[in-house]
């Protein structure tokens, strides 16, 4: 025996078996039986930790399974396996709820290997049925996932899809920051370099226009030139326009001369109409002389006479007016004097009349006033305190008895003798104040009548005030008369005085005029042009010199505007060239930068590149293993594996690897009819539950012995949960045939007692040197684990007879 | 001996693959039993007893499904009282109600040949009669060509790309690969934004 041989297993506190167990292995077959929870799984599981270090199924049901590995009953477990055979070795885990610590373990390939392809748990039963049920074909789907996990292609699958986006630019742009950056870059450069060469070239054409103009300037002006758009500075020079500007200044000079000559020929020139006028204006008014002067003057000398203090104006119409208005002056004031010395005259005569009542009303109190004792008050006083001390009829003074007399009682008497003199002290009182008054009276009106009697003049002066009103009155009168007569004196006079004033200035005008002519003269030989000849009229001549003299300033002016528009030109030039200039710089700047961005864009293309290639050969790669391993070897193994186990069945499933794809190839299941010819179907369609179960247990050994005999187990995990006992008799017969045809020590499991005995009668012994073992393991509450073992060995059959 | 086609088929197709043609009738426990035919493998089928059951025109009751049933049950019994570890595989050839198939299998493997399968032109196709009777003949396993294997993936791509892309990038590639995709995705772009980055540093 020269294959490797599992030899014994020990478990310790691993998962549901509790304390330790000691398996023995090396055996063609071992058939391990228990109830369901008796530990079956868990002493499978524990020969795939201790060779690989891992559980697959359990990594994949949750990843942090390493913890929970341990029997709930333990602090730590241990799993350890020891192969017999050629590279025999012992494999081993400790086990803590801390994880997995692995003495020693197989290779990734072996590891690999053994959890793919010789170790068929539930859960990889379970998946592999899922590949039917579920047929989609996607890249998610059960099958795509199964192949991928069972070729270990998820690497390149992570490449695959990982590079995907690098096909596409949009993506790209998503995971690489720079790359829209670059991208952003260069468009933005490359529009700026596409503006600054168009604008170069705008200027290149702006300057030959302006060069146009500057020759057709410079042919305008007859200037010999060598037009050259690098020479700006002759050109400007020649353009300069020094000589015409003095030429002009002394053009200005002529002209303004020429304007002031002018100016006093068009003074000597005028006037000449106001003669005429100025001749009528004496007539008229020697016509009005005649009819007024005298009367004028006689009425003059007589309002004279009037105000001999107020200087009256000469002139006649402002003499009326003024005179008038003193004239009314004056007679108000004589007649408002006269009317006031009558009113003082007539006051006069009734202040005497008023002062002689008042004296007799003074004289009248005066006398009464003597008839009263001055005592009075003082008596009547002490009379009223004597009043206290009467207290009989006898008198206190005098003693004398006042009933005497019969005249009441004495106290009535000297009580009404005081209110007597206390009468009379009032009455006093009251005339003194009256005659206080009359006397004011009195005083004021003799006051009054000394004023008056002071301002009343005589008769005489009155008479005169009198006069003088009505000669006031009838000056003004008359001057009424002739006033509007007087101020058509005034202006005709005036306008007389104007005339005469005319005339002389008419005479010394001739003389300014022929000064004028010689100087006119003068400056037209001065200026080289013909002089101004006898008979030529002045302004004519005036004109023609000022036209030359216009004729010649509008052409220099517009040499000068050439000049000038020929070094605006110039300028333009200058400042469009630097322009240009400046552009090029920039421009070549901006084109450095793009081909910096461009060469960098080119590398950043260069990786993508790569990248792009790496997932087109993974892909190629990736196909290459799915064609290799999906071929129609595979598919003829499983056939004829799933023909002996379910050998009534007309579909039979297999794989088929698309042929028009090329990126990313999946193998599909489908079902081909036994007789040939593809059925079309999926397998999940077509085929019953139970050759569904047989379907996937059968590729699993397909998968198993289509690659070589990397390791020659095939430990199977309960296969057959729902497979109808047809089956069963043809997978016994199936595993005998790879137990002792093909050398592959089989270790299986199986919860049925019925089938355990089954599978115990027929894979027993059939030679000499093969064996078989049973594990039996066994599990009460709150005790360790048993797993018993039976070791059965050949036995020649002797029952068999020729009758 | 019968002279049926299809048991002579079987029966050639049987010796072809190793199994040994008992004499019948034969005696089991002091029993004897009287089969259209049996045979016994070899080596590892040594315990494979294969009795054929001309069912078409068989003799010794063969085409009687409840007398084949009582014979079959008999030589089982019999197997038991000497405590044998032969495994019984009886081969129904020609028309067979499958109620008498299903009571057979209570006690040996059945296997049923309806008719000696022939092809589109009439020539007998051995496949076909191959595929009825699988589980009793050897498994051929074919050997994969030489050199299929490539190896691990990592030195393909390596070989696949050499001078064309260069081996850290791949290497980059691949170990972020076991990562995920989002990892790959993460190190080529960040390969990308590198060689932007190697522009600013040069320029």
């Amino acid at each position: 025996m020269t294959d490797l041989l599992l030899k014994e297993l020990d478990v310790t506190d691993f998962r549901s078996i509790r304390g330790h167990v000691h398996a023995p292995l090396d055996a063609q077959v071992v058939l391990v039986h228990g109830e369901n929870g008796a530990g079956k799984t868990s002493l499978l599981s524990a020969i795939e930790l201790a060779l690989t270090g891992s559980v697959q199924s359990l990594r994949r049901a949750d990843p942090g399974y390493a913890s929970q590995l341990v029997h709930r009953s333990a602090a730590q477990g241990s799993v350890s396996v020891a192969t017999a055979g050629e590279g025999a070795a012992s494999y081993g885990a400790t086990l803590s709820p801390d994880g997995i610590v692995t003495s020693n373990s197989f290779d990734a390939t072996l590891a690999s290997f053994f959890s793919e392809r010789s170790y068929l748990p539930q859960a990889l039963l379970g998946q592999l049925l899922q590949i039917y049920q579920d047929s989609g074909s996607g890249a998610d789907s059960p099958l795509a996932k199964f192949v991928g996990e069972l070729l270990r292609l998820d690497r390149l699958d992570a490449v695959e899809t990982g590079l995907k986006s690098l096909g596409d630019v949009r993506n790209v742009r998503k995971i690489v920051d720079r790359w829209s950056d670059n991208e952003l870059e260069k468009a933005r450069l490359d529009a700026l370099i596409k503006d600054q060469k168009f604008d170069q070239r705008q200027i290149i054409e702006d300057i030959g226009v302006q060069m146009l103009a500057i020759r057709k300037t410079v042919d305008a002006l007859g200037l010999t030139l060598e037009l050259d758009d690098r020479a700006l500075d002759a050109i400007e020079q020649a353009l300069s326009p020094a000589q015409d500007e003095m030429s002009l200044a002394t053009i200005t000079d002529r002209r303004r001369e020429l304007g002031s000559i002018r100016r006093d020929l068009r003074a000597a020139g005028a006037g000449t109409s106001a003669s005429i006028a100025a001749r009528q204006a004496p007539d008229a008014y020697e016509r009005w002389s005649a009819t007024y002067i005298e009367r004028y003057s006689r009425l003059r000398s007589r309002i004279e006479a009037i105000f001999t203090s107020i200087s009256l104006p000469d002139d006649m119409g402002a003499f009326g007016e003024a005179a008038l208005r003193h004239l009314t002056l004056h007679a108000d004031q004589a007649t408002s004097r006269a009317r006031k010395c009558k009113a003082d005259a007539e006051r006069l005569a009734a202040a005497n009349e008023e002062i002689e009542v008042a004296r007799s009303r003074l004289r009248a109190i005066s006398s009464e006033m003597d008839g009263i004792s001055t005592s009075a008050g003082g008596l009547a006083a002490i009379l009223s305190e004597v009043t206290a001390l009467i207290d009989s009829e006898a008198c206190p003074v005098c003693d004398r008895d006042y009933s005497e007399l019969n005249a009441g009682t004495l106290v009535e008497h000297v009580h009404s003798k005081v209110r007597r003199m206390s009468a009379s002290a009032q009455r006093l009182l009251e005339l003194g104040l009256t005659n206080t008054q009359a006397q004011a009276l009195v005083d004021r009106l003799e006051r009054e009548i000394a004023t008056l009697n002071d301002a009343m003049p005589d008769e005489r002066a009155l008479a005169e005030l009198d006069r003088a009103a009505a000669d006031a009155n009838a000056a003004h009168a008359e001057l009424s008369d002739i006033l509007e007569a007087l101020k058509e004196g005034s202006r005709l006079r005036a306008g007389q005085v104007a005339a005469q004033r005319a005339v002389t200035e008419a005479q010394s005008r001739s003389v300014a005029l022929t000064a004028a002519r010689q100087t006119l003269s003068d400056f037209a030989v001065a200026i080289a042009t013909a002089p101004v000849v006898d008979g030529e009229d002045l302004d004519a001549a005036a004109e023609r010199i000022q036209s030359l003299l216009d004729g010649e300033n509008r052409q220099l002016e517009s040499r000068l505007s050439l000049r000038r528009e020929g070094r605006e030109a110039v300028g333009t030039i200058r400042s469009l060239q630097s322009r240009s200039d400046r552009l090029s710089d920039e421009l070549s700047r901006h084109e450095a930068a793009l081909k910096v961005v461009a060469r960098a864009h080119q590398r950043a293309q260069n990786v993508r590149a790569q990248g792009t290639r790496i997932r087109d050969a993974v892909d190629a790669i990736r196909s290459g293993i799915i064609r290799r391993e999906f071929n129609e070897r595979l598919n003829r193994l499983w056939r004829d594996l799933f023909v002996r186990l379910a050998p009534g069945e007309p579909f039979i499933p297999a794989f088929r690897i698309p042929a028009s794809e090329t990126q990313r190839i999946q193998p599909r299941l489908v079902t081909d009819h036994r007789s040939g010819g593809a059925a079309g179907g999926t397998p999940g369609a077509m085929l019953s539950a139970g050759n569904l179960n047989t379907a996937a247990l059968t590729l699993f050994l397909s998968l198993h012995l289509s690659v070589p005999k990397t390791l020659p187990w095939l430990i199977l995990d309960d296969p057959v949960q729902s497979m109808d006992d047809v089956h069963i008799a043809h997978l016994a017969a199936l595993l005998r045939t790879l137990s002792k045809e093909h050398g592959r020590q089989i270790v299986i499991a199986v919860h049925d007692r019925q089938l355990f005995e089954y599978l115990r009668l027929e894979l027993s012994p059939a030679f000499p040197s093969d064996s078989l073992l049973t594990l039996e393991l066994a599990r009460s509450p709150n005790q360790d684990t048993r797993c018993l073992s039976q070791r059965f060995s050949f036995k020649e059959e002797t029952s068999l007879l020729a009758a | 001996m019968t002279s049926s086609p299809l048991i002579v088929a079987i029966r050639q197709r049987l010796n072809d693959a190793g199994y040994d043609d008992l004499p019948t009738p034969f005696r089991m426990a002091g029993v004897e039993f009287q089969f259209t035919a049996a045979l016994r493998g070899r080596h590892g089928r040594a315990l494979d007893l294969v009795l054929l059951v001309d069912t078409t025109a068989g003799s010794f009751g063969d085409s009687d499904g409840a007398r084949v049933r009582a014979r079959v049950q008999a030589l089982s019994r019999a197997l038991d009282v000497t405590a044998s570890r032969y495994v019984l595989t009886v081969v129904l050839a020609g028309a067979t109600l499958s109620g008498d198939v299903e009571a057979l299998a209570d006690t040996a493997r059945v296997l049923h040949v309806d008719t000696l399968p022939v092809d589109n032109a009439g020539i007998s196709d051995p496949d076909r009669l191959d595929d009825s009777i699988r589980v009793l003949l050897p498994l051929s396993i074919p050997q994969p060509a030489a050199g299929e294997h490539g190896g691990p993936a990592q030195e393909q791509l390596e070989k696949a790309l050499k001078n064309i892309v260069d081996a850290a990038t791949i290497k980059i590639i691949m170990t972020a690969a076991e990562r995920g995709d989002e990892a790959v995705t993460t190190a080529i772009a960040g390969l990308i934004d590198a060689a932007f980055v190697g522009q600013q540093e040069t320029a």
